[in-house]
């Protein structure tokens, strides 16, 4: 039952991390636009991602869109929505600091060569933003594959969502969150054994 | 000799403010080719800033740069070929810090010049001897020292074919040692009749290379003339007691 749940967890968190990367650089993109409406967007999603809980919108999506719209998804769906948008939302900021991070000689060198501005951004500064990035999107990564739990209140039989289903029939609290807590914790290392790697393979540093 | 036939830079005008600090107040100046010019001047005076207009990293608040006739101009269709026939050495190097030396030299002519990659190597191998640096084409520019990243920097300039180089103060971020074997190489173009326009604090180079030598103090060219004018025959003050200044440390 637990695997059940750690597989539904996994699916949720790969899925919703997918879009929320897709989300994150057309949002930072928008942030960084000489089109102040673009801008405009991108600030006030970034703030009602940060100053609203996850919980929150989670039911929002999933009870409130749903009913006001007279539609239904599932929960699996609603849950992937919140999750992307929410992690999308932190990523954007992470994204446009990276690339705002990237020394403004770059720029100048790339456009002094001849390369347009679209080149230099494709070639030169993201590479090197990508780079600056890599710890604080691991980060955000980490930090959404444990938001599922969260997520699970919607009816979703995830991870944590099963440690109580099986608490709840067999009483046995201690070990069951010992576990679980176990499961969550080594799916996250090996993110993190792995992402260490890339990002000496990529390191720019001496 | 000079026509204006041979004019590679017209700056008319010009004049650029940083919010309401204006750093250059209007300056009037004819590059031909084939002339070195070396920017001299204190801290501050505007002489990066000048040479930023003349390929347009710094957009003139006011006034024209032309090179070859066409106007430099940041909204401009063209600004980018244009821009691909001058190259420009920045201080700190600059170097695209995510690719090989190689790749460094040979990103520009095959994005810009639809180069095939065989002959961008070929090229870019050719420069990289030029400047002694050969057996680094494979190596990543944070394994390089100073010196050697700035002479991979001017391969990379070169590497587009410019008819005008631009060079940014292309020794002052360099540890003493290191300083001769760029200015050599910078020499070594000069001779070669390439146009170029250095912004230098190196008095040295600037006496022996230069056509002629711009004085920039306050925003203007408060001087100019060959380098024996300058140098030995300063006639306005600021300018003596800037030499004055430098020669005697």
């Amino acid at each position: 039952m637990l695997t059940q749940g750690l597989s539904l967890t996994l699916e949720l968190a790969g899925v919703s991390l997918v879009f929320a990367m897709v989300i994150g650089i057309f949002a930072s993109l928008m942030g960084m636009s000489k089109n102040p409406i673009l801008r405009g967007i991108n600030k006030a999603f970034v703030a009602i991602i940060r100053g609203t809980p996850l919980l929150v919108q989670g039911f929002f999506i999933y009870f409130g869109i749903t009913g006001l719209l007279g539609i239904r998804i599932t929960a699996f769906m609603a849950g992937t929505i919140a999750l992307s948008l929410n992690a999308g939302g932190y990523l954007s900021e992470i994204f446009r600091g990276g690339i705002q991070a990237v020394d403004p000689g770059q720029r100048e060198a790339a456009r002094s060569l001849g390369l347009s501005a679209s080149q230099t951004t494709w070639r030169i500064i993201i590479p090197q933003a990508i780079r600056i990035c890599i710890p604080s999107v691991v980060n955000q990564w980490c930090i959404t594959i444990k938001d599922t739990s969260i997520i699970s209140v919607i009816g979703l039989a995830e991870l944590t969502k099963m440690g109580q289903n099986i608490i709840a029939r067999t009483y046995r609290s201690f070990e069951v969150w010992i576990i679980v807590g176990a499961m969550y914790f080594i799916v996250i290392w090996l993110l993190t054994v792995l992402a260490r790697v890339v990002e000496k393979k990529v390191s720019l540093d001496d | 000799m000079i026509n204006n036939e041979n004019v590679k830079v017209e700056i008319r005008g010009l004049r650029k403010s940083f919010g309401k600090h204006e750093v250059l107040k209007g300056i009037d100046c004819d590059i031909h080719t084939g002339e070195v010019v070396c920017v001299i001047g204190p801290s501050g005076s505007g002489k990066s800033t000048f040479l930023r207009c003349i390929n347009c990293l710094e957009e003139p608040t006011a006034g024209t740069v032309k090179v070859d006739g066409n106007l430099m101009d940041e909204n401009a269709k063209n600004i980018d070929e244009l821009r691909e026939d001058v190259g420009m050495v920045f201080q700190h190097f600059n170097l695209f810090p995510h690719l090989t030396v190689l790749r460094n030299l040979t990103i520009a002519p095959t994005l810009r010049k639809k180069m095939g990659e065989e002959e961008a190597n070929k090229v870019a191998m050719e420069l990289l001897a030029r400047v002694g640096l050969a057996d680094k084409a494979t190596a990543m520019p944070r394994s390089l020292s100073g010196g050697q990243k700035q002479r991979v920097a001017i391969a990379r300039a070169l590497a587009m074919r410019p008819g005008l180089m631009l060079f940014d103060e292309p020794t002052s971020a360099l540890d003493p040692e290191m300083v001769g074997e760029v200015l050599d190489v910078m020499r070594q173009l000069a001779g070669e009749g390439m146009t170029m326009v250095v912004v230098t604090h190196e008095m040295g180079f600037a006496r022996q290379v230069s056509d002629r030598v711009l004085f920039i103090d306050q925003g203007v060219i408060a001087e100019e003339g060959t380098p024996a004018d300058v140098f030995d025959r300063p006639q306005n003050e600021r300018t003596k007691s800037f030499l004055n200044k430098v020669l005697e440390a």
